[in-house]
C-alpha cells in the first residue's frame, strides 16, 4: 500500500518517477510532496538564458533605430534590416534553448511536484510564442513571473503575471491607450480589451461568472498606462517626436520621462499619458485612486472573489483528480483558497490532502509534454528524444511554449487521445525502446517507472514480450504509463 | 568502404541507414582467406523440436501430437526437418547444413531479454555491456570487421572494438504487427486507448498487418527475413567486405497458433537462406552460418495451440564451409524424467561450444583467447571440433 502511494506521489503529483523516487516517496508520500512546498522550490537555474529585459532591449535597439534622413544621425535601411534579422534569429535560437533548458530541468529536478505545480500555473497564465514580438519573452515570463510566485499568494502571482512584459505584449496591453488621452487622439489609437477580458475569463473569475462587457471595458481602461519602456514607447507617447511642440517646464518634464524610458528600457512602466484618466467602476466597485494603483487594486479584488476561487479549484481538481472531478474535491479546494486568502502554499497542501486524488487507477491522460518528461525521467533524455527534441515535440503535437490560445493547453483526455495521436505515440515509443540502455529488463524498467501502479495485465504483457525492445515499447505504451 | 557499403545497399534494394563504417584497411595476407561467419539470432525463442522433430522418439507424440509437421522431411538419426524448409533439407543432403539439437546457453531461467542479453554478451549469469563478438574482434587474428543487419546495433557487437557497422532496411522503426497485436490485447479493457489505436490502424488493417506479417509481407518480423539475409550476403560478398555478419530475425515467440506462425517463419527463414546463398555467390563456399535462439520452448503443447518458454533449443548450421549432413551432439530424449524441470528439452550442447568452434576453425581465433577473453572463464565449455 505504501509503495502504491509512493508511486502515485511520484507519477500523478510529480512528473514521473526517476530511479529510486518511488521508494523515496513511499515512507511518507504526502509528506514527501509537501516538503517540496517552499518559496524557491520551483525555481530553475537561468544559466545563459536571456532575461525579458535583455530580449526587449535587443529588439528595441534593432527596431527602434531612427532612420537616416536629411543628413541626421541614423543608419542605412540595409543596416537596420540586417540587425533586425540577426536579433530575430538570436531570439528564435533563444526559444530553442529555453525549451531544452526547461526540459532538462523537468527531467532532472527532485522537486517534481513543484515543477508540476509551476507548469499548472504557467499554463493557467499562458504566454505563447505567437509572433515575433513575444517569442523571446515566453521563457523569461515563466522564469521571472511564474516560478518565483507559485508558492506565494494567488494575488501576487496574478500581479506578477499581468504586469510582466511578456503578458503585456502577448495580450496587447502594452499598446492599449486610454481613449480620451491626448496620445490616443494624436495617434488615432485607443483601448485594447484583450488582456482585461482574458484576465476575467481565464485567469480569475472564469467565463459566465457574472462580469459584463462594461466591466471588461472599465478594467481595460484601468490597465491603460502599463506598458514596456523603450524608444518605441517613448515615440508613442510623443517624447521623441520630431514635430512635438513643447516649451518651458513641460519640456523638461518630458525630457526626464524620455530619459527614464530609455534607461529602464525593457521593463514594465506605468505611463500616465497613456492612462485613461478618472475613476473606474468594475463589478460595482469604484476605484478612484491614482491611475497607477487602479489595476493592481482591481486585480487584488478579483483574486479575493469567490468566483476566482471556484474557477481555480475546478481547474486544479481537473488536473489532479480526473477530467470530471467530484464536487467534493472542488469544494475542499475552494474552501482552502477562501480560508487562506488565496495562499498558494495552503492550496498546494490541500491538493495533496485530497483523498479523491489518490485513487488506485490513474485517470489523467498525459499530455505529450507530460509523457515525454516522464519518459525522460525514467529512461533518460537521450532515449526519449534521440537528440532531436524539437522533432519529437512536433510529432506529438505539443511544442513547448506553443499553446494555441491564451486558454493554454487543454487538460483533458479527449484533446490528446485521438487515434493519430496514439499512432504517433506508438511510433515514438518504438524508437525510444530501441535507444534504451540494455542494463535492465523491461520488467525492471516498468517497476522502476510505475511501481505498483502497473496492472497485472501490463506486467504480464511486458514480461512476455519477445524482445527487450518490444517490452520497452509495451511498457511505454501501457495504459498506466500513458496516464498518471 | 563507404562506397562498397553504398553499393551493397543498392544491391539490397532498400532505403538504408548506415550507422557506422568499419575501417577498410586490411592486410593482403588476411588469415581469413575469404572465409565468412554469419551469426543469426532468432529472437523470441524458436521451437527447435517443431523445426527438427525426432520422429522416432517414443514420447514425442504424447507430448505434442498436434505440433508435429506430418509432412516433415526425414533427414537422419530419426530426425526430420519441417516441410517449410526445403532449401535447408536439400543443403543437408548435399552436406552443406547440419543441426545441433538440444542446444542452450548456460542460462536456465526463461526471460527473453535476460536470455538474449546473456546469449549476446557470452556471460553465464550477469549481463555485461559488451558482446562476445566485439570482444572477439578485439583479439582477432587480423583486422577483422563485422556488420549487423537490423535496426539497432545488437549487444553481441557492442563494445570497445570500432570495427563494427550496422545496416537496417527501414529508415524509421515501425512497430511490428506482433507489437500491435500485443498492444491491442493490452488495451482490451481500455475505453480510450483501445478505440484510438483500433481506429488509427483500422480494424481491417490491423488484421491485414498481422496476416501480411505472417505471410512474409508488411511490417517487421518475417517480412524482413529475406531482405535481411540477402543484405548480409551482399555485404560479405564485397571484395573487401567484413568477415562477420550478425542478423537479428524477430518474431519466434509462438505462444498461440504455433503451427501457422511457424509455417510462415520457417518459410521466410528458408527463403532467406536461399537468398543469402544467391547473394553470396562464390563466397557461399567459404561461409559458415549459425542460427540460434535465446532458448527453446516447452516440449508439451500449451492451452493455446502453442508452446511456452523452455530451455533446450536448436542450432542450425549452414554454408559451404560447414561439414554438413549430420546431427551434432546428443539427444537427451523426451521421457518426462529426462526433461529439464519436467517440461523442457534438456540441454546437451552449450551454445558457446558452437560459437567457439566456429571462431577457432573458421576464422582462426586462438583457443586460449576464446576460453578466457571472448567467453570469460569458459574453458569447461569446450569448442566443438570439426564443424567446418
Amino acid at each position: 500500500m505504501a509503495r502504491l502511494q509512493g508511486a502515485i506521489a511520484a507519477t500523478r503529483f510529480g512528473m514521473g518517477a526517476r530511479p529510486g523516487e518511488i521508494a523515496d516517496a513511499a515512507s511518507d508520500p504526502r509528506g514527501w510532496l509537501k516538503a517540496q512546498i517552499a518559496p524557491n522550490a520551483a525555481m530553475m537555474p537561468a544559466g545563459d538564458l536571456l532575461s525579458a529585459k535583455e530580449v526587449l532591449e535587443a529588439r528595441q535597439e534593432a527596431y527602434g533605430m531612427a532612420p537616416a534622413a536629411k543628413g541626421q544621425d541614423g543608419v542605412s535601411a540595409e543596416a537596420r534590416q540586417g540587425s533586425q534579422k540577426q536579433v530575430q534569429r538570436e531570439i528564435r535560437d533563444g526559444l530553442q534553448e529555453e525549451i531544452e533548458a526547461r526540459g532538462r530541468h523537468a527531467a532532472a529536478t527532485p522537486n517534481a511536484f513543484a515543477e508540476r505545480w509551476h507548469r499548472f500555473w504557467a499554463n493557467h497564465f499562458t504566454v505563447a510564442a505567437r509572433n515575433a514580438q513575444v517569442v523571446g519573452l515566453v521563457g523569461p515570463f515563466e522564469r521571472e513571473a511564474i516560478r518565483p510566485n507559485v508558492f506565494s499568494s494567488f494575488s501576487k502571482l496574478l500581479g506578477a503575471a499581468t504586469f510582466h512584459p511578456g503578458m503585456l505584449v502577448y495580450l496587447d496591453a502594452a499598446r492599449s491607450i486610454g481613449p480620451s488621452t491626448q496620445v490616443a487622439e494624436r495617434r488615432d489609437a485607443g483601448l485594447n480589451e484583450n488582456l482585461a477580458r482574458e484576465i476575467l475569463e481565464l485567469h480569475t473569475m472564469g467565463v459566465g461568472s457574472g462580469y459584463t462587457q462594461a466591466d471588461i471595458v472599465e478594467f481595460a481602461k484601468a490597465l491603460t498606462g502599463w506598458t514596456v519602456a523603450g524608444p518605441q514607447t517613448a515615440r508613442l507617447v510623443g517624447l521623441r517626436g520630431q514635430n512635438q511642440r513643447t516649451k518651458g517646464g513641460q519640456q523638461r518634464a518630458r525630457q526626464q520621462a524620455a530619459e527614464r524610458l530609455t534607461r529602464d528600457s525593457g521593463e514594465t512602466v506605468f505611463l500616465e499619458p497613456l492612462h485613461e484618466p478618472g475613476p473606474r467602476k468594475v463589478l460595482s466597485k469604484t476605484y478612484s485612486g491614482p491611475g497607477a494603483d487602479q489595476a493592481a487594486a482591481i486585480l487584488d479584488d478579483l483574486a479575493a472573489n469567490r468566483a476566482t476561487a471556484q474557477h481555480v479549484a475546478t481547474k486544479l481538481a481537473r488536473h489532479f483528480v480526473s477530467d470530471t472531478p467530484p464536487a467534493s474535491a472542488i469544494a475542499k479546494l475552494e474552501a482552502a483558497y477562501m480560508k487562506s486568502g488565496g495562499d498558494l502554499s495552503v492550496l498546494a497542501r490541500a491538493v495533496i490532502d485530497l483523498d479523491e486524488a489518490w485513487g488506485e487507477t490513474p485517470l489523467k491522460f498525459k499530455t505529450p509534454e507530460e509523457l515525454l518528461v516522464s519518459a525522460a525521467r525514467a529512461a533518460g533524455a537521450q532515449a526519449t528524444f534521440g537528440g532531436a527534441p524539437r522533432a519529437v515535440y512536433t510529432s506529438l503535437a505539443q511544442q513547448p511554449f506553443g499553446a494555441p490560445s491564451p486558454a493554454g493547453w487543454p487538460d483533458d483526455t479527449a484533446s490528446w487521445a485521438g487515434s493519430d495521436a496514439i499512432k504517433k505515440r506508438l511510433e515514438w515509443a518504438n524508437s525510444v525502446s530501441r535507444r534504451m540502455a540494455r542494463g535492465e529488463t523491461p520488467t525492471q524498467f516498468l517497476d522502476r517507472a510505475l511501481g505498483e501502479i502497473a496492472s497485472e495485465k501490463t506486467r504480464q504483457a511486458v514480461a512476455r514480450a519477445e524482445s527487450a525492445e518490444q517490452g520497452f515499447t509495451l511498457a511505454l505504451m501501457s495504459p498506466e504509463f500513458q496516464r498518471r | 568502404m563507404i562506397q562498397l557499403n553504398r553499393r551493397s545497399l543498392l544491391l539490397a534494394g532498400c532505403a538504408a541507414t548506415l550507422v557506422s563504417i568499419a575501417p577498410g584497411a586490411r592486410a593482403n595476407t588476411n588469415p581469413a582467406q575469404g572465409r565468412k561467419l554469419i551469426v543469426v539470432i532468432l529472437r523470441g525463442a524458436m521451437d527447435g523440436v517443431a523445426a527438427l522433430p525426432k520422429l522416432d522418439d517414443p514420447d514425442i507424440r504424447a507430448h505434442r501430437a498436434a505440433l508435429i509437421d506430418v509432412k516433415a522431411t526425414p533427414l537422419s538419426n530419426g530426425f526430420a526437418l519441417h516441410s517449410a524448409m526445403p532449401t535447408l533439407a536439400a543443403m543437408y543432403a548435399s552436406k552443406e547444413a547440419a543441426f545441433v539439437p538440444a542446444l542452450a546457453g548456460p542460462y536456465r531461467e526463461r526471460s527473453h531479454f535476460e536470455a538474449q542479453d546473456l546469449l549476446e554478451c557470452g556471460e553465464v549469469a550477469k549481463v555485461s555491456a559488451d558482446g562476445w563478438l566485439n570482444r572477439a574482434l578485439q583479439r582477432a587474428p587480423a583486422a577483422y570487421s563485422a556488420v549487423s543487419i537490423g535496426p539497432s546495433q545488437p549487444l553481441i557487437l557492442r563494445g570497445a572494438s570500432p570495427n563494427t557497422s550496422s545496416w537496417s532496411p527501414a529508415v524509421l522503426p515501425e512497430a511490428s504487427g506482433d507489437t500491435l497485436a500485443r498492444l491491442l490485447d493490452l488495451y482490451e479493457n481500455d475505453p480510450v486507448l483501445k478505440p484510438a489505436l483500433s481506429s488509427a490502424l483500422g480494424a481491417d488493417s490491423v488484421a491485414g498487418a498481422i496476416k501480411m506479417d505472417s505471410m512474409g509481407g508488411g511490417r517487421g518480423g518475417p517480412a524482413q527475413y529475406v531482405a535481411q539475409l540477402q543484405a548480409a550476403g551482399n555485404f560479405l560478398a564485397q571484395p573487401d567486405g567484413p568477415e562477420i555478419a550478425v542478423v537479428s530475425l524477430e518474431g519466434w515467440d509462438t505462444h498461440t497458433q504455433q503451427n501457422q506462425m511457424l509455417q510462415q517463419r520457417f518459410t521466410a527463414l528458408d527463403n532467406g537462406i536461399r537468398a543469402l546463398k544467391a547473394s553470396l555467390g562464390e563466397t557461399w563456399k567459404k561461409t559458415a552460418l549459425v542460427a540460434v535462439s535465446e532458448f527453446g520452448r516447452t516440449v508439451r503443447v500449451n492451452g493455446g495451440g502453442g508452446t511456452d518458454h523452455g530451455t533446450g533449443g536448436l542450432a542450425i548450421l549452414a554454408g559451404g564451409a560447414i561439414k554438413g549432413g549430420r546431427m551434432i551432439g546428443d539427444w537427451p530424449g523426451l521421457k518426462p524424467a529426462a526433461l529439464f524441470e519436467n517440461r523442457d528439452l534438456m540441454p546437451a550442447v552449450d551454445a558457446r561450444q558452437v560459437f567457439k568452434g566456429l571462431l577457432r576453425d573458421q576464422l582462426g581465433w586462438a583457443q586460449n583467447d576464446l576460453d578466457t577473453s571472448v567467453f570469460h572463464d569458459s574453458a569447461n565449455a569446450k569448442a566443438l571440433t570439426g564443424l567446418v
